[in-house]
């Protein structure tokens, strides 16, 4: 592509991002003013999060539109480094990460911490685009074609499972999956898969005793009869709903949550945005953030429908499907629909690595969507 | 034959699994808002209700901090009840009626009492703002009694510290304050949260970990005016360790009562196992100041007072040892073989080196000095000649193996090492080789050579037990709440000096000199019955000053400090007292009277007096 097609391109092109660049805005936008009432009552240190995460967020744009002068196809070729990083860092936040909530998630650099899982989502994302691009050779992939693919998401996700952090590694595995699948797999794989993980997943129930953390035992038991232990892990469950359904059609008020400023909900800034939301806004404010969501993920579904090439087409894909996930278990937690995972709500959710893994990710779509015909 | 998708179009073979996947999206979408209009439409009213009702809340129960007590048991920090007068503006009804009937009760005006009830806005409106802390007993009663039915109210119960003794041993134990934006994210996974109270000096701060127990929740109940209906505690809290401290604190007490100079510092320490007895630092503060909210008045009043009452001189003072080096230069000399004891120099007053005169601090002359006499009359002369002999770096070394020019290791923050020069050390510091006269300087404790009062005691400790230097300690116990004991102090000794046990009795012997011979300079401090040994000190503030002026007549700060070090030698228990006398003149006119009174209060001994033979001598050292 020459630098006179470039320009000749650059109008169009822009014209296509905006949508999904104002989206992501608003949604951005949503996040900090619920961030701000859900910090209230933490006085002045709640003021200097939200100067933080409005800083994540300005460095989240700016990372996007510098992304956006490169081809995605530099993606292809640096994936499998990517890749490799993404491993080392995880493999480096086991050994020297930081301790939080007793798990080793964190790995600070310098001024700040970065949480490599997340970042890891994104390799993740681009390697197994690189490896599904030729495409199945039958009908659909066969089990054994799958053996490799499998084994480049399991590596990371073992290591995600075990700092523990069970939500981003089931976020890794589900997107993996639906990658494959939208890539084309054959109906004996899919049935091949579906008892594999099946399998898995019995072993982790009988082994559950020394594999869980008695925490995420608790949650899982929780899960099923939230009234269990109404003052341990049930207590997050019980707390939120409350405060969505007393939120009623159109919410209490900005700072006007009782739940949120009594200080009944947990990590009400992080994992339990939502529920801030739907308190303070109601079903009104539910509708219309997952409906900002929901015209992200179309757009996204879009761009990976009409790319130039298979890649970029898996690419923006993945994005999607991660943002997607992220979404839907999420809202799931807070609403009692899934058990307590502890997943960000992209774009929402307090905290640096996921508001720029988030960026990256629409970036991804957007630099697609911008060379579909070039 | 099978195709390949590079073959398709991307379109045609992504495009209807895209549209697949949109589906799928959709469905979830549709799923999520289903499960939020079923909770917020339909379960809402229901859920509205149990909003309002549900003040279930869980409250974090605080435990009460260990206690610091003396080595006989006597409590020296304490717990107690204080009680907040606080309104939550969301329950608050009539804040008029607020105004009213409080103001009176608490003894507040009207104005100051209305402008405190429309402050409470300026916090979240769920939480509670206080309107007067620090209710005395009878405001509570009175409260509790008139305010019955009214809404908004809320007297919290929060537990303070409580000092009972006020102002004995405030360096020692230190204060608590609210813990700081960087104290928190350096200790949040511990527990701490924004305005908790941690220790910020003194024992409070170095033992922060056992004192704060472990805190315990509540779940409780309020109803829709705000009565507490039930209470579930969930988890006791743990109440933190008590502290058995080493110091006497009748000793200290005695001591506090009895010095009553503007500014110094006084350590007493038992010379076999390193127990610190009392530590005196004056000036000091009240501590009870600083668990009641302390007055911007009173604080500006202490923190800028120049003689620095926050100031532990025990381990923060930093003063020539002057004479009391002596021990050590002596010990030092009779180690390395440069001096017998038999071995005589003359004293003439004066030593004159590299064009520079020396002086002693007797103006006249000593004549021939023996080490006995040396220690005895304190010659300076004398000294100066072992200084040659040894050299800065061999005095150096065994400064540092009496324990100078680094912490003790006494387990209180912030003490500092003070600083024993050697030639590399000044090479280094200031770029400049080391001078002949700067050795005189060292072996007679002035110059660059400083030490805190608690090194010179356990320097002191180190020839009275025999040649043990041992680690100071200031905990005896530390005993959890379920009576585990955590810590039991046992003695450590840190090295021990390289000196015969004949040489070191040949100290010891002028050290018990300088206070019963005629001519000794601790005449003082003498008691008969018992055997005192001591070493007296004038740590100069400014280099030269003409001899023949009297104390009195020079402007206090630039008095000499005084300083006595004493030990008593034959009795089962031996104890070590250090005096330091700011600007207080001679060390053997000021500080060793302390030092008598202070032994003879430790033994129960009748203080004898001062020995009438003594005669006024301008500035003996």
């Amino acid at each position: 592509m020459s630098v006179f097609q470039s320009q000749m391109g650059r109008l169009s092109r822009v014209r296509f991002a905006w949508p999904m660049i104002l989206m992501v805005l608003a949604l951005s936008g949503i996040g900090l003013a619920t961030i701000f009432s859900a910090t209230a009552p933490l006085g002045q240190a709640g003021r200097t999060l939200v100067v933080k995460q409005m800083t994540w967020c300005g460095f989240g744009l700016v990372l996007m539109s510098v992304f956006l002068f490169f081809d995605y196809h530099g993606l292809e070729r640096w994936a499998p480094w990517l890749y490799v990083a993404a491993v080392v860092l995880l493999i480096a936040a086991w050994g020297v990460g930081k301790v939080t909530a007793g798990s080793r998630r964190w790995l600070e650099i310098g001024f700040m911490r970065l949480q490599p899982s997340e970042f890891a989502k994104l390799a993740i994302v681009f390697m197994l685009a690189r490896w599904l691009q030729a495409g199945p050779s039958g009908s659909g992939s066969a089990l054994k074609e799958l053996l490799v693919p499998a084994g480049l998401v399991v590596l990371p996700m073992v290591l995600v499972a075990i700092q523990p952090d069970l939500g981003t590694a089931g976020v890794i595995g589900l997107v993996a999956a639906s990658m494959v699948v939208f890539g084309g797999v054959g109906r004996r794989a899919i049935a091949g898969g579906g008892a594999a993980i099946a399998l898995a997943l019995t072993l982790v129930f009988v082994a559950r005793d020394w594999l869980l953390m008695e925490y995420q035992k608790k949650r899982l038991a929780t899960y099923f009869n939230p009234d269990f232990d109404p003052l341990g892990a049930g207590y997050h469950i019980i707390q939120s709903q409350i405060a969505i359904g007393s939120g009623g059609a159109f919410g209490k008020g900005f700072l006007q949550g009782s739940q949120t400023q009594l200080m009944f909900l947990p990590v009400k800034h992080t994992d339990f945005i939502f529920s801030v939301l739907a308190e303070e806004w109601g079903f009104l404010g539910c509708l219309t953030v997952l409906a900002l969501f929901t015209l992200l993920f179309m757009t996204g579904l879009a761009v990976a429908r009409k790319a130039r090439d298979p890649f970029g087409s898996l690419a923006a894909f993945g994005c999607t499907a991660m943002l997607f996930w992220h979404v839907t278990i999420n809202v799931g937690m807070v609403t009692g629909l899934v058990p307590v995972v502890g997943v960000p709500l992209s774009f929402l959710s307090y905290g640096g690595s996921s508001i720029l893994t988030s960026f990256m990710a629409v970036a991804v779509m957007v630099n697609v969507s911008m060379r579909r015909f070039s | 034959m099978p195709t390949l998708p590079r073959i398709r179009s991307v379109a045609e073979y992504y495009g209807p699994r895209s549209r697949w996947a949109a589906a799928v999206v959709l469905l979830v979408m549709a799923v999520l808002l289903g499960k939020l209009w079923h909770l917020q439409l339909v379960l809402g009213e229901s859920y509205e209700e149990m909003s309002q009702k549900n003040r279930v809340r869980v409250v974090r129960l605080l435990p009460s901090r260990g206690r610091i007590l003396d080595t006989t048991g006597r409590v020296l920090a304490d717990n107690a009840p204080a009680f907040t007068l606080a309104t939550v503006r969301a329950d608050l009804e009539d804040p008029r009626q607020v105004v009213d009937v409080c103001g009176p009760l608490l003894g507040l005006a009207p104005e100051k009492m209305r402008k405190a009830v429309e402050q409470s806005s300026s916090v979240p409106r769920f939480l509670s703002y206080p309107l007067k802390r620090n209710l005395t007993l009878e405001e509570v009663s009175l409260v509790k009694s008139r305010t019955g039915g009214m809404k908004g109210l809320v007297l919290e119960v929060k537990s303070r510290r409580f000092y009972p003794l006020g102002q004995t041993l405030c360096h020692v134990i230190g204060i608590l304050g609210e813990i700081s934006a960087p104290e928190l994210s350096r200790s949040s996974h511990m527990g701490y949260k924004s305005g908790d109270l941690l220790g910020k000096t003194g024992i409070e701060k170095q033992y922060e970990a056992y004192l704060k127990g472990v805190e315990g929740w509540e779940q409780i109940e309020i109803d829709a005016k705000g009565r507490q209906l039930s209470g579930k505690i969930a988890k006791q809290p743990e109440s933190g360790a008590d502290l058995m401290l080493t110091v006497d604190a009748a000793l200290q007490q005695y001591i506090e009562s009895i010095f009553i100079h503007r500014a110094g510092a006084v350590v007493v320490v038992d010379a076999d196992n390193g127990h610190v007895l009392a530590m005196l630092s004056k000036p000091g503060f009240d501590l009870n100041l600083f668990s009641q909210a302390i007055s911007r008045r009173e604080w500006d009043e202490l923190s800028r007072d120049p003689l620095h009452p926050f100031e532990n001189r025990a381990i923060r003072g930093l003063y020539s040892p002057a004479s009391t080096f002596k021990m050590v230069t002596a010990a030092a000399a009779l180690a390395e073989h440069e001096v017998t004891e038999g071995h005589e120099f003359v004293c003439k007053g004066e030593l004159e080196l590299g064009g520079q005169v020396f002086r002693c601090w007797n103006r006249y002359g000593h004549g021939r000095v023996s080490l006995r006499k040396a220690i005895v009359e304190s010659c300076d002369i004398y000294f100066y000649h072992l200084g040659l002999r040894l050299g800065v770096d061999r005095i150096a070394r065994y400064a540092s193996l009496f324990g100078l020019g680094r912490p003790t290791g006494l387990g209180l923050p912030q003490e500092l090492p003070g600083l024993v020069p050697t030639s590399a050390w000044k090479l280094r510091t200031l770029g400049e080789s080391w001078k002949d006269g700067e050795t005189l300087n060292l072996a007679i404790g002035q110059g660059y050579l400083v030490a805190t009062p608690i090194q010179i005691a356990m320097m002191t400790a180190a020839v009275a037990n025999g040649g043990r230097l041992l680690k100071p300690s200031i905990v005896k116990r530390i005993q959890a709440g379920d009576g585990r004991i955590l810590f039991d102090h046992a003695p450590v000794v840190q090295c021990t000096i390289p000196l015969s046990p004949e040489k070191m009795d040949l100290i010891k012997d002028a050290l018990v000199g300088v206070v019963y011979d005629g001519k000794g300079t601790g005449r003082r401090c003498r008691i008969t019955g018992i055997k005192v040994g001591g070493k007296t000190g004038t740590s100069q503030v400014i280099r030269h000053r003409q001899r023949t002026e009297e104390y009195t007549q020079v402007p206090y700060h630039e008095r000499a400090h005084a300083i006595f070090v004493a030990y008593v030698d034959n009795l089962p228990k031996r104890i070590v007292v250090v005096v330091v006398v700011e600007h207080g003149g001679g060390g053997g006119k000021t500080a060793a009277p302390l030092a008598r009174k202070i032994i003879c209060k430790y033994y129960g001994l009748a203080d004898p007096g001062e020995p009438e033979e003594v005669q006024e001598s301008g500035s003996e050292h």
